[in-house]
């Protein structure tokens, strides 16, 4: 009886080591085969079966966008040293840092304004179901990260309660 | 008269083999020994209904005949489990590249 358990121990194991090992081997293959990082835009072709057409034309809009989103990115990070620098050794908020706050969230806000509008060309040189659903695609995750984190901070029980 | 000369002929091939062959003689009781090792054997490989129920389930489980198609399904699946994965991993190893080429993290 205990020899035969073994035995059996033994053979589940092995079929686990079977399993185990065809499972990483070809899904190590696999990502190797199927990994593209020289191409920013393969998800596209991917995930909404893109035509080269298709391609070509939003091959075109993003590159005409990325120029003015590295731009803005530069300007938001000067910002932010400028805020960073109003508030080093400051024990309150002055009106310099409220001001470069201010600026900040304006910039953001652009930049945020100019991604969508992005998104919307972008929408638009796809066919129009693929369109559709890769602008909400975008939305959720671009702008539902903020959503969520609102959600979180109105559902808060601190914020309830100090309201009333 | 044919015959008679075949069968001696035969008698003395036999002769010379054995003398061209020497067998040394066997141990003791050796039949005996080789009629045990079989009935050994076929216990283990058909145990009687004295061995325990376990016993024999390892016995029909382990049968070639389960065995081997069982580890060619288990490679299949861990084959095709892999493949599904990697594809998954790829997706959103693009869509990480794709996001991060037109919304910087400040802005997600």
């Amino acid at each position: 009886m205990r020899r035969s358990f073994l035995i059996l121990l033994g053979t589940f194991a092995f079929a686990a080591a079977v399993f185990a090992g065809s499972f990483l081997f070809t899904r190590q293959i696999w990502v190797s085969r199927m990994a593209n990082p020289a191409d920013n835009l393969e998800w596209l072709r991917q995930e909404f079966k893109l035509t080269d057409a298709d391609m070509a034309r939003v091959r075109n809009l993003h590159e005409l966008y990325s120029p003015r989103c590295a731009e803005m990115c530069t300007r938001i990070a000067a910002k932010k040293a400028e805020l960073e620098a109003a508030l080093a050794g400051s024990t309150n908020v002055s009106a310099s840092a409220r001001q470069k706050l201010a600026e900040l969230g304006e910039l953001r806000a652009q930049c945020q304004a100019q991604m969508l509008q992005h998104f919307i060309e972008v929408s638009q040189a796809m066919p129009p179901e693929q369109g559709r659903r890769y602008l909400a695609e975008m939305e959720r995750l671009t702008l539902g990260f903020h959503e969520q984190i609102e959600n979180a901070m109105s559902n808060h029980g601190g914020h309830g309660s100090a309201m009333h | 008269m044919k015959r008679e000369n075949s069968g001696a002929e035969n008698a003395r091939l036999t002769a010379l083999l054995h003398e061209s062959r020497p067998m040394p003689a066997l141990p003791p009781r050796f039949a005996e020994g080789v009629w045990r090792r079989i009935e050994e054997s076929e216990a283990t490989l058909f145990p009687s209904q004295r061995t325990g129920w376990f016993d024999r389930l390892v016995v029909q489980i382990l049968r070639p005949r389960f065995i081997l198609p069982g580890l060619a399904a288990l490679l299949v699946a861990g084959s095709l489990l892999g493949a599904h994965d990697a594809s998954q991993m790829a997706k959103r190893d693009a869509l990480e590249r794709y996001l991060a080429s037109v919304a910087p993290n400040p802005l997600r």
